[in-house]
């Protein structure tokens, strides 16, 4: 799963071990990235 | 957020007018007189454009 | 068997998408059965499924979706029901998203309106990117009973026609109030919009007193379309409709 960094705007992967954390800066929040699969969406 | 594609009691397409409403509205024209002369006649379309807030430009500091 | 009806057109309003037409000799059921089906039986090309590719916008894609869903396209009357047509949206910021920014593969089909906008796209400050907006959708040829996004008509309905008879003369001290009275009045064959005496009968006949009534079996027929086809085609096809629903019963039970 790719996240991103909301302070240093790197892309970050977590791993079972190092817990909710950037590698770079430290920092805890972290923002999902949107998938690039196409969406489906159904209108009604 | 963005204005209403369409009137939502009787479903009249509204969205067409909203720029050009929003532009002489602000010009100073009286809004009565630019909903008359662009042809959206009942109160229930009108109160779609007159009671609208673009709110765009607020949310996208957010995102 | 058919009984001879009527039609005469009142006034007509611009870009053939308002209407309104007097029919005489129909019986009210009938007339209420035309209106039903310019709602709900005549079918129209709307947009059901969109396929996000990129939406970095404010909003998120069943906002969008309900967005195109409702914009009015255009429709060619050899459809079938439950065919498609693609569409394709593709606009980046800064800038706003239009309907008519909406590319058709059918070029008979496009927005009926073009300047609904969709989603303001912006370029923040400090992203690499600006916003983006690019779909795919399909729009499907169906009924206004299925959704209200496939209804072709928009405010449509009827009132009875009205003549007006002087009775006397009024209270010569009573109160001037106004006499309101909205639609169409007939008067000696002639058909009188009562904008003409500003909805106001005191207007038209000063000092009298009067008493409406309702002309059996004639309508004033008020229509509007949303733009997907014109005022003719939408009733046409209702009245089709009718008759497709007619012959199909008189089938079903062998007459």
């Amino acid at each position: 799963m790719s996240y991103k960094c909301s302070r240093c705007k790197r892309d970050v992967e977590l791993d079972e071990y190092g817990g909710v954390r950037c590698p770079y800066c430290g920092h805890r929040v972290l923002l999902k990235e949107r998938s690039r699969d196409v969406k489906e969406v159904d209108v009604n | 957020m963005m204005v209403p594609v369409r009137c939502f009691t009787c479903g009249n397409v509204v969205g067409e007018h909203w720029e050009e409403f929003k532009a002489r509205t602000q010009d100073g024209e009286d809004p009565e007189m630019v909903l008359d002369e662009l042809g959206v006649e009942r109160h229930c379309c009108r109160r779609m454009l007159v009671s609208h807030k673009d709110l765009v430009d607020i949310v996208a500091p957010y995102q | 068997m058919a009984p001879d009806y009527d039609v005469e057109f009142i006034d007509r309003g611009d870009r053939d998408r308002e209407a309104r037409f007097l029919v005489r000799d129909v019986s009210p059921a009938f007339a209420n059965g035309i209106r039903r089906a310019m709602i709900a039986d005549v079918p129209t090309l709307s947009i059901d499924e969109v396929r996000v590719i990129e939406n970095s916008s404010v909003m998120f894609d069943e906002q969008i979706a309900l967005r195109l869903g409702l914009v009015p396209l255009t429709t060619p009357d050899d459809y079938e029901i439950g065919e498609t047509v693609t569409l394709a949206l593709d606009v980046e910021g800064p800038g706003t998203a239009y309907s008519g920014d909406l590319v058709s593969t059918d070029d008979r089909v496009e927005p009926a309106d073009k300047n609904v906008p969709i989603i303001d796209l912006k370029d923040p400050e400090g992203s690499e990117t600006p916003q983006r907006l690019e779909v795919e959708a399909d729009a499907v040829y169906d009924v206004g009973r299925e959704h209200a996004k496939h209804q072709g008509g928009v405010a449509v309905g009827y009132r009875h026609l009205q003549t007006v008879e002087i009775v006397g003369d009024a209270d010569e001290y009573g109160d001037d109030d106004p006499h309101i009275l909205r639609g169409v009045i007939e008067e000696d064959g002639e058909l009188i919009p009562t904008e003409e005496f500003d909805h106001d009968l005191t207007q038209r006949y000063p000092g009298k007193e009067v008493e409406v009534h309702d002309v059996p079996n004639a309508f004033v027929f008020h229509v509007e379309t949303d733009g997907s086809m014109s005022v003719d085609e939408l009733v046409t096809q209702a009245v089709d409709t009718i008759h497709g629903r007619a012959s199909e019963l008189k089938d079903a039970v062998q007459l």
